[in-house]
This record gives structure tokens, sequence and C-alpha cells, in this order.
């Protein structure tokens, strides 16, 4: 809201300093944005809240600062007589749905000259950055600003037919606004019509076929209160936002729609001439008498933590325009005013007794009782992710969680399911909440590759969205991973990260078809029979949709399935303090074996001697082997608890192992 | 062991050595030659070393024969060695004695990554709250009405409600029942954990929030945020404010000073924003209040009973002072020129 500091001065003397002002109305909830010079006066710009629509007035803030300043006020009395003929006599209004429109004032003067406004209005709009067009629009605009009441003024010769009635809009109603653009109405907007059609969009702007010009004679001055919802809807959907629709989709105050009225007549009679119809047309209802409510004054200590004076209390409230009352020796009952629809509970109260009473006086050394708090384990089990995928030299990434419809296709590995969508993208063409997180990270590969960035290591904890019929989807968790190293790189990794987390867990792999990913190189990893999640190689056609220049690996992994795994407190094995023995081991296989059967053999084979099963390297030779044969170099390190390893020992298990390996797998040691 | 055996065991190793050293020279990579002269020749466990303890195990008739036959191999992996060295050098292999060793050339150093500033925040956060006594919790994205707005007091009028400032999602997902939505805010959460939790409460939700906002240099559609909330039989404002004061102190420095300014927030009342003196300037911080009777009321406690405090931090806000980050995009751009920085 911009307010002049003149104007502001119309209502109370201000005898304290702009910062002054400015520093205690921030404090009183009307934040203070900034101030620039307008002529020779002070623009303010002070930020109202939503719940405070009386605000959106200088009366309304004039009479916060009589508050704090505890300076007198005085409002204009606006009173006008009417000396022309009776205005039912050639003006009616008819309300069709008063859920809409609950009141509705009419006055109407005849024989006004519209022209240039006077020197000091066309200075008070204009300091507050509103354009001039001539007196009597200026006039409603003038006391829209004063009262925070939006007004219309329509060219009474130009309404066709009687009068005027609030209605919906028909299907397939056309409107031409002043600003002369034109609008398409549906029954959900709210019309002001005459005989003939709209002539104006009810509480958002009027119409160019009734608008004031030099010409107008006649008016018709409409003062309203419409519902805030159809009003913001229409305005949203017509993207038309008006001062008028801005302050109806917070609220006027009833009690103060005649007042406006009769205020803009004056200052029309005044300023432009005319004769004002006598009397005025009421339609709709008056305001619901206003309730009272009641404050308990011992809540102020429990809500507040201090105790405020009782008549302190007293005070404020009455000083904030509510009506005591009853005082009693712990508790207060007020009647609020009716610019403070806001206020219908104690706690109202409550805010308002601390508000005024100043926030400064709550202390910032309360003894709050001590509390135990745990991390959850969902929250050590991502940390170490993250220590070991730091330590693995990769970035962490954050990316949108909405996608592109190519992306949310990009990658079935979750869920075949189509995506959800949202009504609104996040940005241009961006509406599916994804179904993986790999594309977001490629995206960001691509990005990095373009500023030729290396290297692009990449992983993200974040979630997918996996559609449920019927049900809220299922959010999971994923770390999601890419990275310039080849396959075996990236597995490393990932197996790196689940022995840290689990050191005797055993991820397995298995072939893994997926359009993202090579047809070779691709895999779906499982722990205990579980899917761990997916990895391989980007597929050449994925790599060029992504406009990838590089090859690049991908990995996902849910993350429940890592929490599961997760031993949070691991716990102590003995361990022996014997030599170990190692034996390399070249055998020649069917080309078809896979590394984890031949592995598994030679675990089982080897016996309770055995620690570890290293794959060294496979090599091919044609020539000596054969067709579809392959070299496997592994290494073997055997330890016993109990005693130094002789070499016969070793061998014996070596022997064991080929023993084995030639019966399941005709296996051959070389040499 | 048979010196037959030995033999072999010598030849092999022979063969895999002119393998491993040619790999490297191919790959003209002096790593990967080292890695192979360690294997082979390395002092403690290299093959070599190893091939020499079966020397021990033949016997003794074959001794002769086989020490003779593992110095000839020993020699020619050395060779192999030397050869593949001076292959690599690019003086042409003046041999290694000419080679000046430069110690003020770099170390190799350790590809390190980085955890996310926008991470390292929430968890600082997190763990500056940890030590108040407030557990995190986390609730889902996707969220109904209900959780989002009505529990919170935010009635269907209410422009936060508007279909435009929020990502409701399409017709196909509500089947569930009633509009669902990204949430517009974490105090989706602290609804779920009173709705099971009986008082008293101390908790701090946070994550990911979303609100359609044309993104630019200050404003992007998906944002973190991190709530506090407290509930017992006698909280009050002090406590709301002792509580962020000891925050701010922790987070910024012992010197920082923090205020309320009245504001209005459908969730509490009485609502305030906080502001945070720190470098003599005041800085928006977040904002807070006593959780409003009404949400109360909605989670089935008896705000009779229980009185709480709320307070909520956008995250990115703490996270761009304290880093010095001037446009929030970088946050999401994942340059990883950005995130080595942190």
């Amino acid at each position: 809201m911009l307010v002049s500091w003149k104007w502001l001065n119309d209502y109370l003397q201000l005898d304290v300093s702009e910062a002054e002002f400015c520093d205690r109305v921030t404090m009183a909830g009307l934040n203070y944005d900034g101030s620039e010079s307008v002529g020779d006066d002070r623009q303010l710009d002070l930020e109202v809240t939503s719940n405070r629509p009386d605000w959106l007035g200088h009366v309304g803030i004039a009479r916060e600062a009589s508050v704090l300043f505890d300076l007198d006020l005085k409002i204009p009395p606006a009173d006008v007589s009417g000396t022309g003929q009776k205005i039912s006599d050639y003006v009616t209004v008819t309300i069709e749905d008063e859920a809409f429109c609950p009141r509705y004032i009419a006055r109407a003067i005849k024989g006004v000259k519209v022209g240039p406004s006077p020197e000091w209005l066309t200075r008070r709009l204009e300091t507050l950055g509103i354009n001039v067009i001539n007196n009597v629009v200026d006039i409603t605009n003038y006391v829209l600003m004063e009262i925070g009441q939006p007004l219309h003024a329509f060219d009474l010769a130009k309404i066709d037919g009687a009068g005027v009635t609030v209605r919906q809009a028909r299907p397939g109603e056309k409107f031409m606004a002043i600003d002369h653009k034109t609008y398409d109405l549906e029954p959900n907007d709210y019309v002001i019509a005459d005989e003939v059609g709209a002539v104006a969009i009810a509480g958002v702007m009027g119409g160019a076929d009734s608008e004031v010009t030099e010409e107008t004679t006649d008016l018709l001055i409409e003062a309203a209160q419409f519902a805030a919802l159809p009003v913001r809807t229409t305005s949203r959907r017509l993207k038309l936002k008006s001062d008028s629709s801005y302050r109806f989709e917070r609220g006027v105050d009833p009690e103060m729609i005649d007042w406006a009225s009769r205020r803009c007549c004056e200052l029309i009679l005044d300023l432009a001439g005319g004769e004002l119809a006598e009397g005025s047309i009421y339609a709709g209802s008056q305001p619901q008498p206003r309730k009272s409510v009641t404050l308990r004054l011992p809540q102020l200590k429990r809500i507040l933590g201090i105790n405020v004076p009782a008549d302190e209390v007293e005070r404020i409230l009455s000083r904030l325009g509510n009506d005591i009352e009853s005082v009693a020796s712990q508790k207060i009952t007020v009647i609020p005013p009716s610019w403070r629809r806001d206020i219908d509970r104690e706690i109202d109260l409550v805010e308002e007794v601390a508000r005024i009473h100043g926030y400064d006086k709550i202390p910032q050394d309360a003894a709050v009782k001590m509390s135990a708090s745990h991390r959850s384990d969902a929250d050590r089990v991502r940390n170490r992710i993250r220590t070991l995928m730091v330590a693995a030299g990769m970035n962490e990434a954050v990316t949108r969680s909405v996608v592109s419809k190519e992306w949310s296709a990009a990658f079935h590995g979750w869920s075949k399911a189509e995506a959800l969508t949202v009504t609104t993208p996040m940005v241009r063409g961006e509406d599916c909440l994804r179904l993986s997180v790999l594309p977001s990270l490629l995206g960001a590969r691509r990005m990095n590759e373009k500023f030729d960035n290396t290297p692009i290591e990449l992983y993200e904890i974040a979630k997918v969205y996996l559609p449920r019929k019927g049900e809220l989807p299922d959010e999971r968790y994923v770390v999601s991973i890419t990275s310039g190293r080849d396959f075996r790189g990236l597995k490393g990794v990932v197996e790196t990260l689940v022995h840290s987390l689990s050191p005797d867990v055993r991820v397995t792999a298995s072939r893994f078809a997926d359009s993202l990913l090579d047809v070779e190189q691709a895999c779906e990893l499982k722990v205990d029979g579980k899917t761990l999640g997916y990895l391989g190689l980007l597929s050449g056609s994925a790599q060029k949709a992504f406009e990838l220049q590089q090859p690049a690996t991908v990995a996902e992994l849910d993350l429940r399935v890592l929490e599961e795994l997760t031993v949070l407190i691991p716990q102590h094995h003995d361990f022996g303090t014997y030599p170990t023995m190692t034996r390399d081991l070249n055998l020649i296989v069917d080309e078809t074996l896979a590394w984890d059967q031949l592995e598994a053999t030679v675990t089982t084979s080897a016996g309770e001697l055995l620690e570890q099963v290293e794959y060294r390297e496979i090599f091919r030779d044609t020539k000596k082997d054969g067709p579809g044969k392959k070299r496997v170099l592994l290494t073997i390190t055997l330890r016993a608890e109990d005693r130094t390893l002789t070499g016969e020992e070793a061998d014996a298990v070596r022997d064991a192992i080929v023993t084995s390996c030639e019966k399941q797998h005709e296996a051959k040691l070389l040499g | 062991m048979s010196l037959n055996d030995f033999i072999r065991e010598l030849d092999n190793l022979v063969d895999s050595a002119v393998e491993r050293f040619n790999d490297a020279v191919d790959k003209f990579d002096g790593e990967v030659l080292e890695a192979a002269r360690v294997e082979f020749l390395g002092a403690k466990s290299g093959k070599l070393k190893s091939a020499q303890k079966g020397l021990g195990k033949v016997s003794k008739d074959d001794k002769p024969v086989a020490g003779k036959r593992f110095n000839e191999v020993k020699q020619r992996i050395e060779e192999l060695f030397e050869s593949a060295v001076a292959k690599l050098s690019e003086s042409g292999g003046d041999g290694k004695s000419s080679e000046a060793f430069d110690v003020s050339l770099p170390g190799t150093l350790l590809p390190v990554g980085h955890v996310h500033p926008i991470t390292q925040t929430i968890e600082e956060l997190k763990d500056i709250m940890g030590r108040l006594g407030f557990s995190a919790v986390e609730g889902p994205e996707i969220e109904d009405d209900w959780h989002n707005f009505e529990a919170l007091n935010i009635p269907l009028e209410h422009p936060a409600r508007d279909p435009l400032d929020n990502f409701y999602l399409n017709a196909a997902a509500k089947a569930a029942g009633g509009d669902m939505l990204l949430r517009s805010q974490t105090s989706t959460v602290q609804i779920r954990v009173m709705e099971n939790t009986k008082p008293p409460v101390r908790i701090v939700s946070l994550g990911r929030v979303y609100r359609p906002d044309e993104i630019d240099a200050t404003h992007y559609a998906m944002f973190h945020q991190i709530e506090g909330l407290m509930i017992d039989t006698d909280v009050t404002m002090a406590d709301l404010k002792s509580v962020l004061h000891l925050f701010a102190k922790t987070y910024l420095g012992q010197d920082v000073e923090i205020r309320f300014r009245p504001s209005f927030f459908p969730f509490t009342e009485p609502s305030v924003e906080v502001d945070m003196r720190w470098n003599d300037t005041w800085l928006e911080f977040g904002g807070a209040g006593m959780v409003d009777p009404n949400v109360l009321r909605s989670v089935g406690y008896d705000p009779e009973e229980v009185t709480g405090f709320a307070f909520g931090l956008g995250v990115e806000r703490l996270c761009m002072r304290r880093h010095g980050v001037n446009d929030i995009r970088h946050l999401y751009n994942n340059n990883v020129r950005f995130l080595s920085q942190f």
C-alpha cells in the first residue's frame, strides 16, 4: 500500500518524523518497505498483510497511528443532501445472488461537468502513482485510497433500461472493459448489467460502454460489497487485476460502504457540480450485528509469557476501536469495530494486546525445559551415504522434482506407469512428477559438458513419485548417480557404498533391459532378493537424446533398501593375527561363464580358510585356448585363525578349487 | 614342490609380466607401469618375491637348477621393466640415473566430492535444533487439502489456496479423495506428527516445498523449509523467543539480537516475523508464532490444555546469505564448478 505522508496528516497531526513513524508502524505490523519523494510529498510503501484490509486506505493507517502515537483522529462526516428527483424514480438495483453481493448502494448525480481534477487531487493521486483521468473518475479513486472501499461511477445515460442487476455472466457473454480490451466471460463471473448486457465486471473493472467521459452529465455511483473468492477467481482468470479487485479479495468494511458513497458524492458535487438525487438505493441486507469477544486476562500470561496490566489491556483494546462491553477482575468483553472482521476470538484479542504493548517486552531468556532428541536412523544412513559418496569423488546435486514428459518417460526401472502431472508446469514444459532422478542428473551432465567441466561425477538423494491406483503415490527416496567412470568403475562405487554400510552384504547383478541403458552393460542389483537398484552404461540412443558428447554411466538405488541393510552400530569380531597365503589361479573357462558363478564355486570349494577371492582380469588367447574361451585370473587369500598356513595347505585349497571348477565349469588351470 | 611346478610358475610369471608391462607401454601410463612394477618386483609382496619363497620348497637336488632359473627370470623381468621405463620416458631412455627428482612436482590429488550447500545448511540447522531438543521429521511432498490447508486454518477463500499459487495434481491423481498438491510448506508434517502424537511435541520438519514462481535470481518454484514446533502444557511466546535467540546465537554468533514484528499467518496467532540483527543490519529470518487454537483443535489437542509455538525458515535464504551466493539458480544448476566450492 502506497501512502502519502501529507494525506495521512489530513486525519491527524503527526508530530513525529517519518523515520519514527515508519519504525513504529513496522513494529505494529505495517512493514515499512521504503519511501521516496514525489513532488513536495513523500510516498511511503507499507506492506499490508492479508488479514488487515482496513489498512488499504489512508483512514485505516491514520487510525492505527492514532493508537500508536495517542493522537486524535478526524474523519470527514461526509454528509450530503439530495435535492433532486428521488433516485428510486429512475434507477433500480436488483441483486440476483446475495451470497455474492450482500449489499449494493447506489446514488445518482445529474448535471455534472466532467473535466480535469483540481491540482490538490491530481497531486494526491500522482503521489501514489495513480493515473489521472478526469475529476469524476479521480474522485472514485481518491475515496478508494482514502477508506479502501472501491467505487464506480457509471455514465447514467449509457445504462439501458431502468437500472442495474448484479448477476452471473451468461455463457459466451463478451465484455469490453475500460482498458478497451474484450473479455470472454463465463457463468462463474459476476457482472453488473443493464437491460442490454454487462456494464461492469463486478468488483474488477467497469465497462468501456458506460465509462465517464467529457460528454457525461449524469452519474450512477456504485458502492457495494462483493464476495472475495469469485472476484479473485475472475480477476485471476482474466488476468485483470485492479485496485478494486485487490480490496474485494480481502474484504471491505460493510458499515463504511455508505460513508464511502456519500463521501464520493460530496466530492463530486464540490468539484464537478451537479445535483444529487434524493435518497439512495440500498439493495441487499444489513450487516450482521457484531458479536462480543471476551479476553480472560490470565490468557495473556499463558500465551505471551508476560503479564500486561489490566488497565493497559483496556486502553489498547478501546483505542483500537473496540467497544468495551464489560470489565471484570479477570476478564474484559468487547465488541470489535466494523473494520476488524478478523477479530472474533479471544486469541485475536491476545494478539492485539501483544502487538500494541510491544513484542520487545517479551523476554528472550526464558528457561526452556531440556528435552532429549534423537537423530533418526534414516538421517544417519543418509549422512553415511553422503560421506562415502564425497570420498568417492562425487558432487551432490539438487535438481527439480518436476520434469518434462520426455524425461519422465526416459527410465522405467521403478515404475512403468505414466507419471503424475501437475496443473501448472514448474518451468515451461515440465509438469511430470519424476519417476527417476537419472534424467535430471543427465541434464546436469549435459550442462557441465557444455562448460567443459571435468570430471562430472554427480549424485543426488531425492524422491521419486511412483503412482499407485486409488492411493497416495509411493514417494520413495533414491540415491541417483551419474559418472564418467566405466561400468565396473561405477559398480565399484556402488559396491563400496553398500559394503561401507554393511560389510557382509552381497550385491548380486542380473541382466536388465531399459532403453536408457546399453543392452550389454546394464544390470539390476539385488540384495537378499530385494531390488536395490539399477546400474549401467548409457545406451547410444540415450546418450544422443541427452545430447552428451562422452559416454556416461548411471546408477539409481532404493534408499529404503540401503537403510534396511545398514549396520548402524557395528559389532566387534575377533580376528586372527596369523599371516595370509595367496595363490593366483589362471583358469580357462567358457566365455559364457559369469564371474559370480565362478566366484561361488571358488568360495564353496575353498572352505573355511578362504578370506577373500579377488578378480584380477580376463584375457583371451583364441589360438591356444580355442574360440569361446576366456582366461580368468583370480587371487585367493587364505588365512587360518590359529596358525600360520603352510604352502602345502594353501596348495591343497587351490587344488580343491581347481577340481571343483573343472567339474562344475569344465575349467582348466592354465600352465 | 616339484621342479616342473616351480619352473612352470616362473614361466607364467614372465608371461604375465610381459603382458602387464606392454599394457603400460600401450597406455603410455606411468601409473600402470608402477603398479606392474609393484606387482612383480615389489620388495614385500611382489610376485617375484613370492616365487622366491617357492625356491625353498623344491628338493635339495633340484635347487641349483631352480635357483639358476629363478635368477634368469628375475633378470628378465627387471630388463622388461627397464625397457618399459625407457619406452615411456620421453628422452628416449637415457636411463634412470640421469633423471632429476623434482620434489616441487604437484602431488597426485584425490578426487574429492562435495556435499551440496543446501544439504550442508539443512544439516547444520538440524544439528543446532537437535541440541535444543528438537527431533527432525519428514513427511510426504504430495499432500491433500486437509494437511496443506484445512488443518492449518487456511480457509477455502484464502488466497494461498488459489490454483495458480499451487502445484495441484491433475485429475488422475484425485482418486484418493480430494485435491492433491505438492505441499506449499512443511507445516504439513507438523500436522501429521500432531495427529499421531500426544503432547509434548518438539520437532523440526524439513524438506522440499513448491510454489509456482517465475524463476529468477531470487525466486525458485522449488525450495526448502525447516520448521520448528513445540507443544506442551506451558509453552509461551517467551519460550519461542528464547529458543530462536539460542538458535540465532549458535548459527550466527554470540552477539546476535532478535526481534519480533507482528505479521499474519493462518496457522499461528499471534504471528510474527523474526528479524535477526547481524553485522549491524536487521535480516528477515522467518515467520513464527503461537500455534492457532484452531490448528490445535483440528489435530485433536485441547487449546485450553496445551499451547505451542511454531516457526519456519527458508533454507535457501540462510544458505545464500552465509555463503555469499547471489543467484538462487546457482543452487539448482548443478554446475560442478559451483558445487566444488563448498
